[in-house]
């Protein structure tokens, strides 16, 4: 993450568009926030570290103007995800691509100073220091990085017009790719029954996870609370909040790049993810395809083989 | 919302099983319905006559039938409902008879279920829109594929009738199997003799046109407005220039091409024209066998050809014929010798099938109506018939009869006695199956006037002896194992579906069951149509059948389609795919997903993109539905919220 | 029948119309003898049936769920039945990891002319069911959530 070069980048850029989406201080260190650059006197705002979690490929799909927008790897896949679908125009986008070593987890990083006030951070390669008013804490980036971010297989963006820094290589070799997700499916079937009663019962149907994802473009026609169709009811019963959750599961089925932006904006820490990187692990297996990382790919449910290779005639029993 | 309930007792059908009564007086209850009873025959006319009076009487506007499946009378009752002024799409069927009472013996168990498949079919209508059908015009053109006798009866009554048929047939001849008999039962007329006016009519029929040796490569559209791509494969010979002299085929250098017209009883030219009568009369290329084409040396047809119409180079041609409904009449195939080892499976010459029997009995034929003995030439006097072989026989998966053997077994016995007077005929069989009129009487002149020999019972085993080929079999009447010395065998080979027979039903989004025969919509009372709007059936392709049966059929469906065209304009099925505008987001996944490109983008006048149905276009499967993320795009009369309000009318109360 | 009869489990049926409603009409008029637990629910094609509406009925009660289309290749549709698979595929797949038995969702193909396969699929799926028992229910009421939360 090399903010010189991203700032020369977004001023060579910066006349060919009209906005460019990058990240300035927030609140305090570990909260940088979006920051939209339309003139050359705004570029020095310019943050970029591992607390830079925004995925700002969000933006994308309501911006009717060219736009320029940085983004890590995983935000990569968004913008080869919207343009994939039709949703964006490649030609309205220009890449900006920043190779990541992985990003905070804000959540895990307070758990770690005990919720204090945070007065400055500073970045290393590996490591973040915190300070806060009574002591400095170094952590090292590994144990407060995002959950995403450890099973990450692509740090370096997938698609750029211009890139930030070096090549990253991924740290985690494929096969571990869905690790998580394999010692989840692990446990019995109660067990994983327990577990999602447990979190979905904490669901306070904010859809902050829906609002924050960047695939979610049904905007104010979601299913989740139109009458027609009426799919569900806004009863905050445990049927109900499951619901929600697999509805937001199964529409991004072939279309979630894993940006993590759904766990990170629930304020009830529901591992939400989970729930799409499993479906995204079945969809690798079935049809060989993951998705954000070839524009001319098609979302596997929106397509169809005569014969699937990986599909056999379920037996009842 | 003032719903209606009708259950039906179907005579003993449902209210056998179910109690009708306790069924009404539940139902009853239901929230919306304010009127329910059961009646003996509601798809009676005074059954109907209850409905529309009960709308009146009770100011229903919406009616729920509980009777048999909605296959059968949905329908009926759309336009019951109609003729009492509600709108046809304000009427569900419950489906308590093919789905319950006849399923289940359990008669509280059946109740609560019918009560149960009312209650979401109330739920589901006053969810109903009202529909309304539009217009659009119809092509007046007819696709008949298959120039049997069967295609052949369809294309002359449509034709007769005053419409323009295309007429699309495989073989580089038409006339299909009934081309190839000798004579036909009953009666012991010239085959030949009455099909070949039938074929000339064909040929020369101002309204038909013909595509000979062509196949179907693709069908798009919907009834009223087909596209058809034929492939017309190339004969190598030009055929526009072809005069049907011949010569060609007496010069050609490879005599032993296998002849595919008189199934394989001798050998023909790679450049021939199947039989003396064929239509059109014109040459082909086998270019399996002809030495030009495998090996690039010879030629000798171009060089010989004085019309000059010989051309390696020619390649398969394209049409595409528009028309508006097509009757599918592709015959049918016989079994491969060799699914019966126990037979000889093809091994043995003097062991044939009654297909190559016809031939050799055939004056047309390659033995110029001679018998004899494929292995050696000579006149046989000892005939064994093997009824049976292969049909019947669930260990080869045809569990069937294929209707016509008995029968053409029975001529080909006596037409032998006919051709060799001193010669004795012995028939294998199961049961003598002669249901036609004048096939039972026909049946015993074989046997009591031409002295055929029937054994009841079948042939376990066939070897050669000798000269000879020694039958082995069962006389089941006299309990005891019988043998006979054969000079010549004849198998009747099980009917099968035609070869390419699913490809064809996959373009045409018909079905057919597991032996690859056409399903027909319904066995009695709509046999000759498909559950595809614009296509019917005629002859062996929907089931074996013999000639009287196939022509039957061929006109039957010329019927339907002359019916079909007596308008001018056809309805469309509103219950098609409607887009919500202001819900949807333009991500246009729909469009991805139609299987029929019925959906289009649309540019709305602020600039949002949307999605838009093409209404003549949609057929209303609703994989559009489940695609849209956000429920902009419904079905109609199959909405989400009617299919969820089925849900939950079963899940969460 | 083998399933106990009297004691029903809520078994939810989504048949397309051109074949597998069909195959269950063939089922009845040949009197072909099945449990009684299904309800069928008529839609035009399999490809028509959203995952969600097999979600909506396990999580709100159904202790089965059976989709049943034309064969690939013969859908009336041309298409919709390969949509069908796939997104039925990632849903048999997806449904054990919120703690969903898969086993409580079958989805297969029978065609028209096929009533005894479906009596089959009826009576297998259906003494399955049985076996598995009552789906357990989602508390909605305070007390059992008490005990999710303890």
């Amino acid at each position: 993450m090399n903010i010189e070069k991203l700032k020369e980048i977004v001023r060579t850029v910066l006349p060919s568009v009209d906005v460019v989406i990058g990240y300035k201080k927030g609140l305090d260190a570990l909260h940088p926030v979006p920051c939209f650059v339309t003139s050359p006197d705004e570029i020095d705002a310019l943050v970029l570290n591992p607390a830079c979690t925004h995925n700002l490929a969000a933006y994308l799909p309501s911006l009717k103007k060219k736009t320029a927008v940085v983004v890590k790897g995983c935000e990569s896949r968004t913008v080869v995800q919207l343009v994939q679908e039709g949703l964006i125009k490649r030609e309205n986008v220009v890449v900006i691509g920043v190779p990541c070593q992985g990003v905070l987890s804000a959540r895990k990083v307070l758990n770690a100073i005990n919720h204090q006030p945070v007065v400055e951070a500073a970045f290393e390669n590996d490591a973040v220091i915190v300070k806060t008013r009574k002591a400095e804490t170094r952590l090292a980036l590994n144990d407060v990085a995002s959950d995403k971010c450890l099973t990450c297989q692509y740090p370096t963006p997938v698609l750029s017009d211009h890139l930030a820094g070096e090549q990253v290589e991924s740290k985690v070799d494929e096969q571990a790719a869905y690790q998580d997700i394999r010692q989840f499916d692990a446990q019995s079937l109660e067990e994983r029954r327990a577990y999602w009663l447990k979190e979905f019962d904490r669901c306070i149907r904010c859809y902050a996870c829906r609002n924050a994802c960047p695939m979610c473009v049904c905007r104010e026609s979601c299913i989740a609370e139109t009458r027609d169709p009426h799919w569900m009811s806004q009863k905050a019963t445990l049927n109900e909040k499951m619901m929600f959750h697999m509805i937001h599961a199964i529409h991004l089925a072939g279309r979630c790049t894993e940006c993590g932006e759904c766990e990170r904006a629930c304020p009830m820490g529901i591992p939400v993810a989970k729930l799409k990187k499993k479906i995204n692990m079945e969809m690798k297996e079935l049809f060989g395809y993951e998705p954000g990382i070839s524009i001319d790919d098609k979302p596997p449910m929106y397509t169809f083989k005569v014969e699937e290779e990986k599909i056999e005639e379920h037996k009842i029993r | 919302m003032r719903v209606g309930v009708f259950i039906c007792h179907c005579g003993n059908n449902i209210a056998g099983t179910v109690d009708v009564a306790r069924a009404a007086e539940e139902t009853a209850k239901l929230p919306h319905v304010v009127y329910s009873t059961h009646y003996m025959y509601t798809c009676s006319e005074p059954g109907q006559d209850e409905i529309k009076q009960a709308i009146k009487r009770e100011n229903l506007d919406r009616v729920v039938v509980a009777a048999c499946s909605p296959r059968m009378h949905e329908l009926t009752f759309r336009r019951t409902v109609e003729k009492a002024g509600l709108n046809r799409y304000f009427f569900e069927m419950a489906n308590i008879r093919e789905h319950i009472s006849w399923i289940g013996e359990n008669k509280e168990l059946n109740t609560n279920k019918a009560i149960e498949a009312v209650r979401m079919a109330v739920e589901k209508v006053i969810r109903d829109k009202p529909l309304h059908s539009t217009a659009f015009k119809i092509n007046k053109r007819v696709l008949v594929i298959g120039a049997g006798v069967a295609g052949m009866q369809s294309a002359l009554d449509c034709a007769d009738g005053g419409l323009d048929v295309v007429l699309v047939e495989k073989s580089p001849a038409i006339g299909g199997m009934m081309a190839r008999l000798d004579k036909t039962f009953p009666t012991i007329d010239c085959s030949i003799c009455i099909l070949g006016p039938k074929m000339v009519d064909v040929a020369q029929h101002e309204h038909i046109s013909l595509h000979a040796y062509s196949e179907i490569e693709e069908i798009k559209g919907y009834v009223g407005n087909y596209q058809v791509k034929v492939r017309k494969k190339t004969p190598y010979v030009d055929w526009t220039k072809c005069t049907g002299c011949g010569e060609c085929m007496e010069k050609c250098p490879t005599k032993n091409a296998y002849d595919r017209f008189n199934f394989g009883v001798a050998p023909t030219r790679a450049i021939n024209i199947p039989f003396p009568q064929a239509i059109p009369k014109k040459a082909t290329i086998d270019a399996q066998y002809c030495r030009q084409i495998q090996k690039g040396k010879c030629g000798v047809c171009a060089k010989v050809c004085r019309a000059n119409a010989i051309n390696f180079e020619l390649p398969d041609q394209f049409v595409t014929e528009e028309v508006g409904a097509i009757i599918v009449a592709s015959g049918y195939g016989l079994i491969d010798q060799e699914l019966l080892p126990e037979y000889g499976g093809g091994r043995y010459p003097d062991v044939i099938t009654g297909i190559q029997y016809e031939r050799l009995l055939n004056a047309s034929g390659p033995t110029s109506g001679h018998i004899q003995r494929p292995s050696d030439g000579t006149e046989p006097k000892s005939i064994v018939f093997v009824s049976c072989a292969g049909s019947r026989d669930k260990s080869i998966g045809i569990p069937y009869c294929s209707n016509f053997c008995c029968m053409y077994i029975a001529k080909q016995a006596i037409l032998t006695k006919d051709h060799i007077p001193d010669s004795q005929s012995y028939v294998f069989y199961m049961d003598i199956r002669a249901t036609g009129k004048g096939y039972d009487e026909f049946t015993r002149r074989a046997q009591e006037d031409y002295g055929a020999k029937y054994i009841r019972g079948r042939v376990s085993r066939i070897y050669p002896k000798g000269k000879k080929m020694i039958v082995q079999g069962a006389d089941t009447l006299l309990g005891a194992k019988v043998e006979v010395e054969a000079d010549l065998v004849v198998l009747a080979t099980a009917a099968t579906a035609a070869p390419g027979a699913a490809a064809l039903a996959e373009k045409l989004h018909i079905s057919y069951d597991t032996h690859g025969f056409y399903v027909e919509s319904h066995p009695k009372l709509r046999p000759v149509e498909t559950n595809t709007a614009g296509v019917y059936l005629a002859g062996a392709a929907q089931g074996p059948k013999d000639i009287p049966a196939s022509v039957g059929q061929g006109s039957a469906a010329a019927a339907k389609v002359l019916a079909l065209f007596s308008r001018d304009m056809l309805e469309s099925d509103p219950a098609i795919a409607r887009v919500n505008q202001n819900a949807c987001v333009g991500c246009l996944k729909c469009v991805k997903t139609c299987p029929f490109q019925a959906i289009k983008e649309q540019e709305l006048r602020g600039g949002e993109v949307v999605a838009s149905v093409i209404e003549t276009i949609c057929a209303g499967c609703g994989v559009c539905t489940s695609t849209c993320p956000c429920g902009a795009i419904q079905l109609q009369h199959f909405t989400d919220n009617q299919l969820l309000a089925e849900v939950n009318s079963l899940c969460l109360s | 029948m083998s399933v106990v009869e009297g004691k029903e489990l809520r078994i939810v049926g989504f048949l397309c119309n051109w074949c597998s409603y069909g195959g269950a009409d063939t089922a009845g008029v040949s009197r072909f003898k099945q449990p009684t637990d299904l309800r069928i629910i008529r839609v035009p094609c399999s490809g028509r049936v959203d995952p969600l509406f097999v979600v909506k009925a396990l999580i709100n009660g159904a202790d089965g769920v059976l989709v049943s289309g034309c064969h690939p290749r013969d859908c009336h549709y041309s298409d919709g039945n390969y949509y069908a698979r796939r997104r039925l595929e990632m849903l048999k797949r997806f449904l054990p990891f919120v703690g969903i038995d898969a086993r409580r969702f079958h989805y297969t193909w029978v065609s028209a002319s096929e009533g005894q396969r479906w009596q089959q699929t009826v009576t297998e799926f259906t003494t399955l069911i049985h076996e598995l028992g009552p789906t357990p229910a989602f508390p909605q009421d305070q007390t059992v959530l008490k005990e999710v939360r303890a």
